[in-house]
């Protein structure tokens, strides 16, 4: 049938837009419509005019929450990587301010990490990293907790007198714990104590200040912090 | 402070520059929309997760085509879902036989205007659509909202097919004439 024989002309070219808007016509119709409209600007505004008035219904569609594993598979269809590395590749901004030397260390230090064979997944979920560094000093640090109660700290740069030492904290709600001293030039694995995992987790600071040598005297504090970093999920 | 339509606009712009972080925002965003819409057309909770999925890597592929002036940014999401979901139903659907498709609309067509604020387009879409016979403002809410096709409508409103293409062509023509009034 011809859709000139119902309504003509102008009247009729403004409906089949509309028609076509709607979604009303079949799918050969449907087609070629959109390639007459397809680059005749009067048709495009036509077509503009009714996907702007229709709009106006949308008000009518209810939300609903899609299920929280989609938008994973989508990011893996458009980027080619499971969700889990894209984070891991966000979590990278953290380091910006570190030297792409040190970059790369923190990178080859954490991805061996990574492949140690005795962690299991829920450890894996349970990472977090840390870049402890603050202005002023040339002390950085990057810190990686495996998930499992194990603290693993590799120094970046900066160095301390011969009679002084660095010495870690926990920070965690105002209350601050001492991990024991940190030597400068060498990584080294520091247990976390059961006092301090018990408010571990993302938000919690790492910062390290300077101490006589063995650390502080009072298990307080002596020192200005030269490092400091909140811990964050890779 | 940015409106919220400013806010989508800006996101869609920085999809358009493969912005990633901006990607995961715009879907934290509009998703529940988006998904609203493909199932409330589609009316398979299954079909409507391939669908939604299929939405997305869409905007994100063509984010570089959306324009602010024509649209409003989430019009124009709201529009790439529903035609993905729209475009599922048709291909199931028969074609009928082939037409000449002549769109000649005169020089001196009064060009339509750009687009307003959502609440004015409501506004005007229920002021004009209150004007027509309610059975003929429903089809047109059902073809719009369900994707319902002609022969649904006409089974609905247990008319014959081509009464039903000629009810409905009739109220979308008196429908522009209230809307551009």
């Amino acid at each position: 049938m011809s859709m000139e024989q119902d309504i003509g002309g102008a009247d009729g070219a403004r409906a089949l837009v509309a028609e076509y808007v709607l979604g009303l016509l079949d799918a050969t119709t449907h087609a070629q419509v959109e390639r007459v409209i397809a680059g005749d600007p009067r048709l495009e505004a036509e077509r503009d005019f009714w996907v702007s008035r229709f709009a106006g219904m949308n008000d009518e569609f209810a939300e609903v929450s899609p299920p929280p594993r989609l938008l994973g598979a989508i990011e893996a269809r458009l980027f080619g990587a499971p969700a889990p590395r894209v984070s891991w590749w966000d979590s990278l901004a953290l380091w910006r301010g570190l030297a792409a030397g040190a970059l790369a260390v923190a990178v080859v230090a954490v991805g061996f990490a990574a492949f140690e064979p005795r962690q299991d997944v829920s450890s894996l979920t349970n990472q977090l990293i840390a870049a402890l560094e603050e202005e002023g000093s040339d002390i950085r640090f990057l810190a990686f907790y495996d998930g499992a109660g194990t603290l693993r700290l590799t120094a970046l740069s900066g160095d301390v007198a011969p009679d002084k030492d660095l010495e870690l904290w926990a920070i965690q709600d105002d209350t601050v714990t001492s991990m024991g001293v940190v030597p400068v030039g060498e990584a080294i694995e520091v247990k976390v104590a059961p006092d301090i995992l018990a408010g571990w987790g993302e938000g919690s600071v790492l910062a390290l200040t300077l101490e006589p040598e063995g650390g502080s005297p009072t298990g307080v504090a002596t020192g200005p912090i030269v490092a400091k970093g909140e811990v964050t999920r890779i | 402070m940015q409106t919220p339509s400013a806010d989508i606009a800006d996101l869609i712009a920085r999809c358009a520059l493969r912005d990633r972080a901006a990607f995961r925002t715009l879907y934290e965003r509009t998703s529940a929309k988006l998904f609203g819409v493909v199932l409330r057309i589609l009316k398979d909770r299954s079909e409507a997760e391939e669908a939604i999925q299929e939405v997305y890597v869409k905007i994100w592929q063509r984010a570089d085509r959306f324009i602010p002036q024509n649209t409003s940014p989430i019009s124009w999401l709201v529009a790439v879902a529903r035609n993905h979901a729209l475009d599922i139903l048709r291909a199931r659907r028969p074609v009928s036989d082939d037409i000449d498709v002549a769109l000649d609309v005169p020089d001196d067509a009064p060009s339509p205007e750009k687009a307003a604020e959502a609440s004015q387009e409501r506004a005007r879409i229920d002021t004009c659509l209150g004007t027509l016979d309610p059975d003929r403002a429903n089809a047109v809410r059902g073809a719009y909202l369900d994707g319902m096709s002609y022969e649904e409508l006409a089974q609905r409103y247990t008319v014959p097919l081509n009464t039903m293409r000629t009810w409905l062509r009739r109220s979308l023509i008196r429908l522009r004439e209230c809307l551009t009034a």
